[in-house]
């Protein structure tokens, strides 16, 4: 279908709900049809995606006009619907029992929706429809937060049906596919608002974009430990605690590199959580609890952190995987816990809520626990209306996959017994690294 | 201005003095006998005897007239053969590596020990035990030494090896090595048990079943302190935290050397990265942390089983934390490697001043000083060579244990030491 006038464009969008492309679509009522009608899908996959570096990213956001907007949007307008589309077809190669298993049936459709959504895009000429578009990207975004909890629950499920290192590369393809395509959406909609609003900077620290220039590692650090520590003081199984563990950072307390903040505040925000979560367990009642250590590096070309625990290290949680690797996997065959009742139950409740994978919207959820009873969906009896969120189990896997998405690592060592060291090194983005590419 | 008269004489001798130094290196060494030759064959085709640590043990336990004399027996079988095995690789290494005085007379030693055990008639009592313990004893001095020699040839030899067959030999040399002296020292300890009998009648021999970890700190500490104070001019605190009285059962002279050589690395890495003048300024702490072995604790509500996964494998593990700098990424892969130091940098030259030592240019100062130290002390440890890590690596993976290494770039670095709790890896080959 092709569209030559704008307002039959805006039309098309009105007249044509979310549902209706749902059924066309929806592998609940699958006809011969949908089989022979995947050419489009087709078409768009072979294409290759067309990969911006970051540093061509931060440069064109310095000096925006509004060409700049609009070549934006319509890059990010056209680029989006061929990875999709890259997605779309990993997801047809997967087995059959695999895509109809609860939860991944919902990602193929959202896959759907969105890619005929921006398939069917107009082109965007005038900064009032760069402003529907950015409205539109927000709520597709909106729409697409219930992707890692419902892929993590159907490939937990389906785990006997793939190979743990088939399970493990598919998930790591979509997520990082994922946090790609966010990226781009994201950037042109902070974008957008920078060079609409002219506002100076929103934060203390310089950025073009979702990119900080100036990331300051300690700051960033303390703002997680302090929304930590901030939390009702719970733990799952123990009830009220009487305060978190506190968090001491040395090392090079200066250290600044230009790097996404929503990133490594994710990161260090689940590994801060966990590493609290093990103190409490293993020392609560038994007198003070040991501090956290947290070593900011800056070395040449990277940005490294130290996290010390005396948590009892990995393998004192009565869990059975053979090495620390395992915990980053989705594979229950890898690491049994991801079939655990109360993990699975806990997956399924967040994927009524969806889940971003930010700081910000763990935060939102623990301050109005109450959200979940306004929206009117109902609770599974198990799980009651407490600040404690019970735990999903994706925190170190999507920590893994946003540490290695530009090229650094996230490792973890055991002194059994004795606490957990973590060992995570992020690239200084634009430095050398040309060759980056989103 | 014109030179002396006697210039031209004294050229003359020097000339001559040099040629035939250069002519005596340049001799062959002389071949082994017929006889040598037959009975190093003989001992090759023999089958192995492959022993697992209960068994060595259970020489020991308990120890009597009987159980010593077929230790002895063990040991006259199964050392000779073994021995015969290191003067095959040491004869297969490329010829003109072989001729490097410092292989040659590591060659040379081995093949006398070879033949003396070789050709030693049965031990029939006590007595002869006795006599054969001494000796024992006295090849075991013999080849104190060993690795520091080899290092050196090896690191002479370089250009004529690549590197990976280098780190191969070395493996297997070593490994041979420590299996080779786990059964001369466990025989000999046996000996004196028999003497000094335990109460229990159970000699562990060269076991430890109560091995202190925070006093082998406090020896090794100390030594590196002294060593690093005389080489470097400054030395950190060790600071000790996490289980401190932890014990375990292992054998402390295997404890000894990994503690001592991962405590040099760090020592000299603090004291380069933050007083390379060796002023005497204040220096970053050298942070060690016990963790013992989890017991088989009583169940709690939390978890369903505290016991380790892996039913029967205990392990101490330790971590030893220092600020000196970590280690840069392109160094990472290397650093494992035997012919790889990072003693060859400029710090190492600077200390020269602080020394006053003439050495070859070839050689490193830092080198020559600690390994003529080392040497002097007879622990058969190097550092500066490079050898440090692997080594320890070894030692620590000998029994089943792991040696991991983590390094914050511009910071320091974390050596995490898992070692397995020898009273119940009597699986464990040797």
């Amino acid at each position: 279908m092709t569209y030559s006038t704008v307002p039959r464009a805006l039309q098309f969008l009105r007249s044509n709900p979310l549902e209706v492309t749902l059924r066309r679509h929806s592998i609940r009522q699958y006809t011969p049809s949908n089989f022979y009608s995947n050419r489009e899908l087709e078409q768009y996959a072979s294409r290759e995606a067309k990969r911006l570096t970051l540093r061509q990213l931060v440069f064109f956001g310095r000096s925006l006009n509004a060409d700049k907007i609009l070549k934006s949007a319509n890059y990010v307008r056209t680029e989006l619907p061929v990875r999709i589309s890259h997605r779309l077809r990993d997801l047809q190669a997967l087995p059959y029992v695999v895509v109809t298993q609860e939860g991944v049936d919902k990602v193929y459709e959202l896959y759907w929706l969105a890619f005929e959504k921006f398939r069917q895009y107009p082109e965007i000429t005038t900064l009032a429809e760069n402003q529907k578009f950015c409205e539109f990207l927000q709520k597709l975004l909106d729409i697409h937060a219930t992707v890692i909890p419902n892929l993590s629950l159907g490939l937990s499920l389906s785990s006997k049906f793939l190979s743990p290192d088939r399970l493990d590369s598919f998930m790591r393809r979509m997520l990082v596919s994922r946090i790609s395509r966010r990226v781009l959406a994201e950037h042109h909609v902070a974008l957008t608002r920078s060079f609409t609003s002219q506002q100076g900077q929103e934060s203390d620290e310089p950025h073009v974009g979702i990119i900080y220039t100036g990331l300051n590692v300690k700051h960033s650090v303390e703002r997680c430990t302090s929304l930590l520590r901030s939390r009702p003081p719970e733990v799952e199984h123990m009830g009220k605690i009487d305060s978190w563990p506190e968090v001491i950072t040395d090392g090079h307390l200066d250290a600044q590199f230009p790097y996404i903040r929503e990133h490594l505040e994710y990161i260090v925000f689940e590994l801060l959580k966990n590493a609290m979560h093990a103190t409490i367990l293993k020392h609560y009642g038994k007198g003070p609890l040991p501090a956290i250590r947290v070593t900011v590096v800056a070395g040449e070309n990277d940005i490294g952190l130290r996290i010390s625990d005396q948590g009892g290290g990995l393998f004192s949680g009565g869990n059975t995987i053979e090495n620390s690797n395992d915990l980053c996997s989705f594979s229950h065959v890898r690491n049994a816990s991801r079939l655990e009742d109360q993990r699975i139950v806990a997956l399924r409740t967040a994927t009524e809520e969806g889940i971003r994978a930010t700081v910000e919207e763990q935060v939102t959820r623990w301050k109005n626990p109450s959200s979940q009873l306004e929206k009117g969906k109902p609770l599974t009896a198990t799980i009651e209306v407490s600040a404690s969120l019970p735990r999903i189990g994706i925190g170190l896997p999507m920590s893994k996959i946003f540490a290695t998405y530009f090229g650094g690592s996230l490792e973890l060592v055991s002194l059994d017994g004795w606490g957990t060291d973590v060992y995570l090194r992020l690239p200084k983005l634009g430095t050398n690294l040309e060759d980056i590419e989103l | 201005m014109s030179r002396g008269p006697s210039f031209g004489k004294r050229r003359a001798r020097m000339l001559r003095a040099a040629s035939s130094r250069l002519y005596a290196t340049r001799a062959l060494p002389r071949p082994p006998s017929p006889e040598f030759l037959e009975l190093l064959s003989k001992y090759e085709s023999t089958t192995p005897r492959p022993l697992n640590l209960s068994q060595l043990l259970s020489f020991g336990r308990p120890v009597t007239p009987d159980s010593v004399l077929a230790s002895v027996s063990y040991v006259l079988y199964e050392l000779p053969r073994r021995l015969a095995t290191r003067v095959r690789f040491l004869e297969t290494l490329p010829f003109i590596v072989g001729t490097n005085p410092y292989v040659a007379q590591t060659t040379k030693a081995f093949q006398e020990s070879f033949q003396t055990l070789a050709e030693h008639p049965p031990v029939r009592n006590l007595q002869e035990n006795e006599e054969f313990a001494r000796m024992l004893s006295d090849i075991v001095q013999r080849h104190a030494n060993d690795i520091p020699t080899m290092a050196k040839g090896f690191q002479e030899s370089s250009r004529y090896m690549p590197p990976e067959e280098i780190n191969a030999f070395l493996d297997g040399a070593i490994r041979n090595r420590i299996s080779v002296r786990l059964i001369a020292e466990q025989h000999i300890a046996l000996t004196h048990a028999l003497h000094n009998p335990p109460k229990d009648g159970q000699a562990m021999g060269v076991v430890d079943t109560k091995c202190s970890p925070r006093q082998m700190i406090d020896m090794c500490g100390s030594f590196v302190t002294d060593l690093c104070y005389a080489t470097l001019g400054n030395a950190p605190t060790i600071v000790l935290d996490g289980q401190v009285d932890a014990t375990f059962a292992y054998i402390p002279v295997h404890l000894e050397y990994i503690l001592t050589e991962l405590l040099k690395n760090s020592f000299r890495a603090t004291v380069e990265q933050h007083d390379p003048q060796g002023t005497g300024l204040s220096l970053p702490d050298v942070l060690i942390t016990l963790s013992a072995p989890p017991s088989r604790a009583p169940r709690s509500k939390l978890n369903e089983s505290s016991a380790p996964s892996i039913p029967g494998e205990h392990y101490l593990s330790m971590r030893i934390r220092d600020q000196g700098g970590g280690v840069s990424k392109a160094h990472m892969d290397r650093i494992f490697s035997y012919a790889f130091t990072t003693a060859n940098s400029d710090t190492a030259r600077k200390n020269r001043r602080i020394w006053e030592q003439e050495d070859d240019d070839d050689d490193e100062p830092l080198l020559g000083v600690v390994a003529d130290q080392s040497l002097r002390t007879g622990m058969g440890t190097i550092a500066g060579l490079g050898y440090g890590l692997p080594m320890s690596s070894l030692y620590a993976r000998y029994f089943g244990g792991s040696l991991e290494f983590k390094s914050l770039e511009g910071w320091g670095s974390d050596v995490f030491v898992k070692l397995r709790c020898l009273d119940e890896a009597g699986d464990s080959s040797i």
